[in-house]
């Protein structure tokens, strides 16, 4: 028997035409458009700037904190944005579910792709504040690559596995925001890691096993400064990759849950 | 819940004159009983013992086959299970039990203007929908015009979708719909809108199919299409095949289950 191509050229033009679609309503009506992809983050930045690295006085230590602190930002809102869209993008496309025979997964891809344009857009920002804030270019800038494809497909895992979970209780976006807003302050963002280790080595090592603060602290290390405490430098050989495994198998069991129930999200969306 | 899957396969024989084959087929929906839409209530329901669905039995059994250049007629009242049976052989639906053989492809109307989108633009829109059905950019770029042209609608292109009419809207997905080219059709009941002109329309278009011996499956409720175009016409009555055969019988019959 023939095995079908995973992205053969109908689901390709499908993919396209999806995300298309996505990015165009995401800011369909507003005066502004799609600047609101860049301002959104930026406003959220700004915020953050002023209370933490002016009022609290966060991350004296690290140079260039300003664009140390928006590359966070903006990975973060990648990770939450990503992971948010994915899991609602069955449940949105239920019209086209009930209609159409197609493979389910190009609608969550489709849904977590406006997120990665959007993020492409403001690492483009983070390069240009970075020059302007004095940080030097480096062939290592490429090494962020990696990480930020490893922050990807945790996304993807997640949006998956939750997404498939969502069709029939939505109690799951509920339950994500909350889960969401508590990473928040258990990756290191808004503080330096730097903060916590010198109170408590043992709890900074926890936080880096994290493989959204490893993906993060990675990025920062490789884009900004390699001052930056990662999950590589700071915990010992064998156990450091713990969060690369995280991934793996969350993508994994993200993937087959997907798989297995989405057999049936067109009778139960 | 457990559930168990029968089996879906399409093949690409031009050798066959088997369209579609249908063994055996059964489909039951599990229905909520009460709001079952929530953790809290499967928690419950877990707890109490209670199953928290009831089994709804759609298709018992049906089995039959479409030879390629028919044109089938599907019919049966409300409820009966045509639709579920579309959604079947579009793989929209798992088949319970059963099996199913879909030779060469197939194109499925489930509706008109699947993923039409009130926001965005005419233009977007057929792109859109262009894709849902198969169409690339550069094959949908080529008939645009001719779109446009057949809706009449041309100068509403750039106009979103929001401000046409749903008689414009029709216009231009069945427009876009009679496109598609594949080797077997599913039209379920999508052409039974418009005034007497889209209607024309679309006899013309179903006549286009008969002459052309496309493979059709056609699920209706006006039995004037049955006789008019249907080389073949099956009753589906309460998930069971009641009649197959000629359109003539077929339709005499289905009109009796009224009397």
């Amino acid at each position: 028997m023939k095995i079908p191509r995973v992205l053969n050229k109908k689901n390709r033009i499908l993919l396209k035409e999806l995300t298309k679609t996505d990015f165009k309503l995401r800011y369909q009506g507003s005066v502004l458009g799609y600047l609101w992809a860049l301002l959104r983050p930026l406003m959220m930045f700004a915020i953050l700037y002023i209370v933490f690295a002016k009022l609290l006085r966060f991350g004296s230590d690290i140079p260039h904190y300003p664009v140390y602190l928006l590359c966070g930002t903006t990975m973060w809102s990648f990770f939450t944005e990503c992971t948010a869209q994915g899991i609602q993008a069955i449940v949105n496309r239920g019209d086209l579910l009930r209609k159409i025979s197609f493979p389910k997964y190009i609608v969550v891809v489709s849904a977590t792709l406006t997120a990665v344009i959007n993020m492409l857009i403001n690492v483009v920002v983070i390069i240009i504040f970075a020059l302007i804030n004095g940080v030097e270019f480096s062939p290592t800038w490429f090494l962020a690559i990696p990480a930020i494809f490893e922050l990807y497909l945790l996304s993807l895992g997640i949006a998956f596995l939750l997404g498939s979970i969502n069709v029939k209780y939505r109690d799951i976006t509920s339950i994500w925001d909350v889960i969401v807003q508590a990473l928040f302050y258990a990756v290191p963002i808004i503080y330096p890691i730097s903060m916590v280790a010198n109170s408590s080595t043992f709890a900074a090592k926890i936080i880096l096993l994290n493989p959204i603060a490893q993906a993060i602290q990675d990025i920062r290390y490789n884009l900004i400064t390699a001052e930056t405490i990662t999950t590589w430098n700071f915990i010992q050989t064998p156990t450091y990759i713990i969060p690369i495994i995280a991934v793996v198998i969350i993508l994994i069991i993200g993937a087959l849950i997907f798989r297995k129930k989405s057999k049936f999200f067109a009778e139960e969306v | 819940m457990k559930r168990t899957i029968g089996s879906r396969t399409e093949i690409n024989d031009p050798n066959n004159d088997i369209a579609i084959s249908v063994k055996n087929l059964y489909k039951s929906f599990n229905l909520p009983t009460e709001q079952a839409f929530g953790l809290k209530q499967a928690l419950f329901n877990r707890l109490r013992g209670i199953k928290g669905y009831k089994e709804q039995k759609v298709l018992k059994g049906l089995n039959f086959e479409i030879k390629k250049g028919e044109f089938i007629g599907i019919i049966g009242r409300n409820g009966s299970g045509k639709s579920t049976l579309l959604k079947i052989l579009a793989g929209i639906y798992y088949p319970q039990k059963g099996e199913l053989i879909i030779n060469g492809n197939l194109i499925p109307f489930i509706e008109l203007g699947v993923g039409f989108n009130p926001e965005l633009t005419g233009r977007e829109n057929v792109y859109m929908n262009g894709a849902l059905l198969g169409f690339s950019n550069q094959e949908m770029d080529k008939m645009y015009d001719d779109i446009w042209e057949f809706a009449e609608l041309k100068e509403f292109q750039d106009q979103k979708l929001k401000n046409y009419s749903s008689g414009m809207q029709v216009r231009l997905a069945f427009s876009i719909a009679i496109r598609a080219k594949g080797d077997i059709l599913l039209l379920d009941e999508v052409l039974a809108v418009g005034d007497a002109a889209f209607q024309q329309k679309c006899n013309d278009y179903f006549k286009s199919l008969q002459d052309k011996k496309q493979t059709v499956i056609l699920v209706t409720h006006s039995m004037e299409n049955i006789r008019k175009f249907c080389t073949r016409s099956i009753l589906i009555n309460n998930g069971k095949i009641l009649m197959d055969g000629k359109p003539d019988p077929v339709a005499e019959s289905y009109e009796k289950l009224f009397k």
